[in-house]
């Protein structure tokens, strides 16, 4: 890309990876919030399966999922054609293929949390704010969002966390295309695989501080909540 | 005014509900039955929470079971659930205020009930600015009603909401209610396992058992009623008795009520004078004697005749039922149900038809919450 080709090739993978984990959570955030709600409040019935589904990407190994993926998002498949009509863009090798790719992968990550805090705050609460006579959107944006600050903080934290240190799915999904899919996990890889050590001490002591950083803030904030993703 | 009339059919859980009644719409209602009756249930689909029930519910003639036109949020019900929560991240203040926001344009054209009278009568300025976590259980309660309160509803449902409560709290919260019922005309459904506060504030009563009805009416006809004493148990046993204040005596804080020409003496200055008092007295806290007895023991010596004796074969017990002398010859005779051992029964020689002296103290009297003006 362009507007990179004057920054070394490290510093487009760290700035691509950032964006990736920032997009994927804005959509995880859309996709994953209501489907967390729907889990603690709504589903009876299809509960076991919808959480099933969720969790999946937890015990899969990433490959799977991503030759599951390269299959969904060839330009063969339903799914990579309607993306080539939309955008006139493949959906596999691109950076939006990635977004998706992530998204899949780091859902439990965003629902797991969500869901344990919205269980915990409960019907009754609800069923007090609607008596009281707040309506459901009412009732979520000044109920249940305050009150389960705690479970999107941990969502949030742990989520971007996830993102920014998925290896498997992204090389497989990307291709690991510089300026475009390669990340920095995959950029550690390179280094490592061409013997360029201290590249590679660079970006790896970089990702540790970074994910101590997150994950301190985190536990620093919510001592209280109980994180349930393994 | 407004009417209420409820009518719900189906199974839920391991109940199988089959429950109609009209509610009166004027004083505080009780609704009564063991555990897992039914009473928060009907509670719950009054508020819109319940869809898997058949359910006709109209109130003032809108026909509220139709959960499109009146879903949860738009029901004309102030509910107090079982387990009542104060929204933890809002301060005491903004919990009140909550209500108060979304119901702003309705209490436009109605008699308003104000956040500041509701925070004197409740104790609440203290607490206003207090979050939900740093408050006790009984203060939390105070909180909840006051907010449930000024939803300014045509309607309050309060399921068992003295529960959480101290003895000395719940008399004044119980005196208030009743207050509050008369001063504002609004109904109440109040949902309790205490015959104490059944006594208390109750004007009507429905009983249900296995999610149906199995009889309502006044407070002190239903309970001096077998189908009361079957939900209860013998040993709760106790009647109802009507009086007419007839003197306070303000030093000794004591109240003397005229018992259609006998005179019984309760504590505490309930009523004015003139005004109808009800008292409940337990089957087990009254004596008997077939003489007179000769020596003060208690307050209160009333004369009456045994009409049946019932001795329970399996029990140490036998249940009396006592007409109270009337010396005002055209009003019905107040019963008086009467607990003693089969023991006593016999030592006494008490037999059907005998004049009887009883003898009640009166501390053992529960008498109505009424605000003494």
């Amino acid at each position: 890309m362009d507007i990179y080709h004057h920054l070394s090739s490290d510093f487009i993978a760290i700035l691509i990876t950032l964006k990736l984990a920032i997009v994927t959570c804005f959509f995880l955030a859309l996709i994953g919030t209501p489907l967390a709600y729907f889990l603690a409040f709504k589903s009876k019935k299809t509960k076991p399966f919808i959480e099933t589904m969720v969790t999946l990407p937890l015990v899969l190994p990433p490959t799977v999922i991503g030759f599951y993926l390269i299959i969904f998002f060839s330009p063969e498949a339903v799914l990579g054609k309607i993306f080539i009509i939309l955008t006139g863009e493949q959906l596999i090798f691109s950076f939006y293929g990635l977004v998706l790719a992530s998204i899949i992968y780091s859902l439990p990550f965003w629902v797991q949390p969500l869901q344990a805090s919205f269980e915990k705050i409960g019907r009754d609460t609800i069923r007090t704010s609607y008596s009281l006579g707040a309506g459901p959107l009412d009732t979520f944006f000044n109920v249940i969002i305050p009150l389960c600050k705690r479970g999107f903080f941990t969502s949030l934290i742990i989520s971007f966390a996830h993102t920014l240190g998925e290896f498997g799915i992204v090389l497989m999904v990307g291709g690991g295309i510089h300026g475009k899919t390669k990340v920095i996990a995959i950029s550690i890889y390179d280094h490592v695989e061409q013997l360029s050590f201290s590249k590679a001490h660079i970006l790896a002591g970089g990702m540790l501080i970074l994910s101590f950083i997150i994950l301190l803030i985190l536990f620093y904030f919510n001592k209280r909540t109980v994180v349930r993703v393994k | 005014m407004s009417s209420l009339s409820v009518l719900l059919k189906g199974k839920i859980g391991n109940l199988f509900l089959n429950f109609e009644h009209h509610f009166k719409n004027n004083g505080i209602t009780i609704l009564y039955g063991p555990n897992g009756s039914g009473k928060t249930t009907i509670i719950s689909a009054l508020g819109g929470f319940i869809n898997n029930l058949e359910t006709k519910i109209f109130f003032n003639g809108n026909a509220l079971h139709d959960i499109d036109k009146y879903p949860p949020n738009q029901r004309p019900f102030g509910i107090m659930f079982q387990n009542p929560i104060l929204f933890e991240h809002l301060s005491v203040e903004e919990n009140l205020d909550f209500v108060i926001k979304r119901n702003q344009l309705k209490t436009q054209n109605k008699n308003l009930i104000s956040k500041e009278y509701l925070i004197y009568q409740l104790e609440l300025n203290s607490l206003l600015k207090r979050l939900p976590e740093n408050l006790s259980g009984g203060e939390k309660l105070r909180v909840v009603l006051a907010r449930t309160i000024l939803k300014q509803s045509n309607y309050l449902l309060l399921d068992e909401p003295m529960s959480d409560l101290d003895i000395k709290y719940k008399a004044k919260l119980l005196v208030f209610l009743k207050d509050f019922n008369k001063k504002f005309k609004i109904p109440i459904l109040y949902i309790t396992h205490s015959i104490e506060e059944i006594s208390q504030i109750g004007d009507q009563i429905v009983l249900i058992k296995d999610g149906k009805k199995i009889d309502s009416g006044s407070v002190s006809n239903v309970l001096n009623r077998s189908s009361f004493v079957d939900l209860t148990g013998k040993f709760e046993s106790s009647s109802i008795l009507e009086g007419i204040v007839s003197r306070h005596d303000q030093k000794l804080h004591m109240t003397t009520l005229d018992l259609n020409g006998q005179k019984l003496i309760v504590p505490g200055l309930p009523g004015n004078l003139n005004d109808i008092v009800r008292v409940r007295i337990r089957s087990r806290d009254i004596l008997l004697s077939s003489s007179r007895i000769n020596t003060q023991i208690t307050e209160n010596e009333l004369q009456g005749l045994i009409s049946s004796i019932e001795i329970e074969n399996d029990t140490a017990f036998s249940e009396l039922v006592i007409l109270l002398k009337n010396s005002k010859n055209n009003i019905k005779k107040q019963k008086l149900r009467v607990r003693i051992t089969t023991y006593n029964l016999r030592n006494c020689k008490l037999l059907i038809n005998n004049n009887v002296f009883i003898y009640i103290s009166s501390v053992s009297i529960d008498r109505q919450a009424y605000q003494s003006k």
